[in-house]
């Protein structure tokens, strides 16, 4: 067992262009070189990073096919040496028509995972819904440097989607996102009220879970909506590691030492003790009984 | 409802800039009347655009409202931002001699659309993106032109009520005379608009923000100790006003229609 092991982190807190891969996939190329550069070992974009969110229309035009997109290609080709995590509207070939908001994590010139959103946010100013159809499942996998789970924006704020992650064993939680800021009475903060559900969330789910937590929020303006910013990456130990600034853009890269989730499941067994099966049973029962008439 | 004026004014420089970038122009224009709305609008978009960016047009009717045009002159002057003083009186008579009026709301809203008028011939002229002034209490009773006051390229102000956008005021500087004065639309000569709406924007700002910022029931309101006429009241004005707040409804024949459901966002390929 190795007692140090340090994983660099890129977060591109960016605003993409909306609608435009071309212009987005240049701008995620140059951010790939400067992390690079920074000797980053992930990096990390936010939701929707080659698209842009307020899509509406636009997200046929937008869907890529993981296997025959240049697109695509491009990206994982630029994944050789060094992980990424990119957001994009996704069609596969054998089932047209039909879009998901994905997330894939690329890693050594290919796609070690993709993960298409589950909640799927739609009420007030969210209509996503109406546009996409919805993932259907949440898995860890291993990204060569630890068990990883990718969310997407709203997955993190029902903490079933981290439960599930974290029952697969993940030591790493992304989450994407494209979260637009709400709120401004708090006189204190130099954000949206709303980032604080973000950052309650990462706090509980990364002590909870005994993992890191890496959440990565876009920037900018659309249509009228702020994108909050305040990315931010959390300790198995529930501690702050890093937090991004709000509304304005930014790139960072943070040194992590993996060896933390270890010494976190040491002093707080919540991991071996989990009880998926009871969960599982229970939800069962819960499920059953709800849909009797 | 208070607010953190420092983090508003962030974010609304932020809307400005990008927004404006994203419509294609790198000037705005706004009418400044010396009111309230209007001057917080042009002390927005200089911190956003810087002043050189930022074009004022003050569009009087004869004597009507002679302190705000001197108030509107002294922002002007105090941001250092170019003005241009356009009376809107010739024309304004001209089309009154021919369709004589009392009525005074038909004459107001008259003029606030010579002013919209004017605005969209100098948007085009200067190349400068239109701000509207039109603040949240505006918009959720309707207490504004449509196709006057209300147009514009994009709006700042829109999210903030009229008693946030006085907090934000004092924050920005805004002279003291004017955070203070008595709102007036300039309808006719001492017209306030607290007189016109029939309660003080205090109390009405109390409610609309109960009933639409905390989605809270004219019941739950009333028994918080609202008055029920009141609260009624301001209900009927949000009802009657939606059509200002939206773009006219579209017969839909085909399977696709424009409004319905061909939806495409304003900053496509912004």
């Amino acid at each position: 067992m190795c007692y140090f092991l340090v994983m660099k982190i890129a977060i591109a807190q960016f605003s993409p262009v909306l609608g435009n891969l071309k212009k987005n996939l240049t701008h995620h190329l140059e951010l790939v070189k400067k992390a690079r550069e920074q000797r980053a070992d992930l990096l990390v974009f936010p939701e929707l990073s080659l698209t842009g969110y307020t899509l509406k229309d636009l997200i046929p035009e937008m869907a890529i096919s993981l296997k025959c997109s240049d697109i695509f290609s491009a990206l994982v080709e630029a994944s050789t040496n060094i992980d990424l995590v990119v957001g994009f509207v996704e069609e596969k070939r054998d089932n047209p028509g039909i879009f998901y908001n994905s997330a894939a994590y690329l890693a050594r010139g290919k796609v070690l995972h993709v993960h298409r959103k589950v909640f799927l946010p739609t009420s007030g100013m969210f209509e996503e819904g109406k546009f996409f159809a919805a993932g259907k499942d949440f898995r860890s996998f291993s990204s060569g440097w630890t068990k990883t789970g990718l969310l997407i924006c709203r997955d993190f704020l029902h903490y079933c989607s981290s439960y599930c992650l974290f029952a697969d064993g993940a030591g790493l939680i992304i989450t994407i996102s494209a979260a637009p800021g709400r709120g401004v009475s708090d006189q204190e903060s130099q954000g949206f009220e709303t980032s604080r559900m973000w950052e309650l969330m990462g706090e509980a789910i990364s002590f909870f879970s005994s993992a890191f937590v890496v959440y990565c929020n876009r920037v900018g303006v659309e249509d009228g909506a702020t994108f909050a910013g305040g990315s931010f990456i959390y300790s198995p130990f529930g501690k702050l590691v890093t937090r991004l600034p709000y509304l304005d853009e930014a790139f960072l890269v943070q040194e992590i030492d993996l060896e933390e989730i270890r010494r976190a499941r040491k002093s707080w067994p919540f991991r071996r003790d989990d009880r998926p099966e009871v969960i599982w049973q229970s939800l069962e029962k819960i499920i059953r009984k709800n849909n009797e008439d | 409802m208070k607010i953190n004026p420092e983090l508003v004014t962030r974010v609304l420089t932020k809307f400005i800039s990008e927004e404006t970038r994203k419509a294609g122009f790198e000037r705005v224009i706004l009418g400044l009347s010396g009111g309230l709305d209007s001057s917080v609008c042009a002390c927005l978009a200089v911190k956003a655009l810087g002043r050189e960016k930022v074009l004022a047009l003050i569009m009087p009717y004869r004597d009507l409202d002679l302190e705000g045009q001197e108030h509107a002159r002294k922002m002007a002057d105090l941001l250092g931002i170019n003005y241009r003083k356009i009376d809107i009186s010739p024309q304004i008579d001209a089309y009154f001699s021919a369709f004589p009026t009392d009525n005074q709301l038909l004459r107001g809203n008259k003029m606030a659309r010579e002013r919209m008028s004017i605005l969209y011939d100098f948007s085009a002229r200067e190349k400068a993106l239109i701000l509207g002034t039109s603040n949240k209490t505006e918009l959720l009773i309707g207490y504004g032109t449509i196709h006057g006051d209300m147009a514009c390229g994009i709006n700042p102000m829109g999210d903030l009520y009229k008693t946030q956008v006085r907090e934000l005021a004092r924050y920005l500087k805004v002279p003291e005379e004017i955070t203070s004065k008595k709102p007036t639309a300039g309808l006719w000569p001492g017209q306030t608009d607290e007189e016109e709406i029939g309660l003080p924007y205090e109390e009405l700002d109390s409610i609309l923000y109960k009933l639409v910022d905390l989605r809270q029931s004219p019941e739950e309101i009333i028994s918080s100790g609202f008055e029920k006429t009141k609260v009624k009241r301001i209900l009927e004005l949000i009802k009657k006003s939606e059509f200002k707040r939206r773009m006219p409804p579209i017969a839909k024949i085909s399977s696709r229609t424009v409004g319905h459901d061909f939806l495409y966002p304003y900053d496509w390929d912004k």
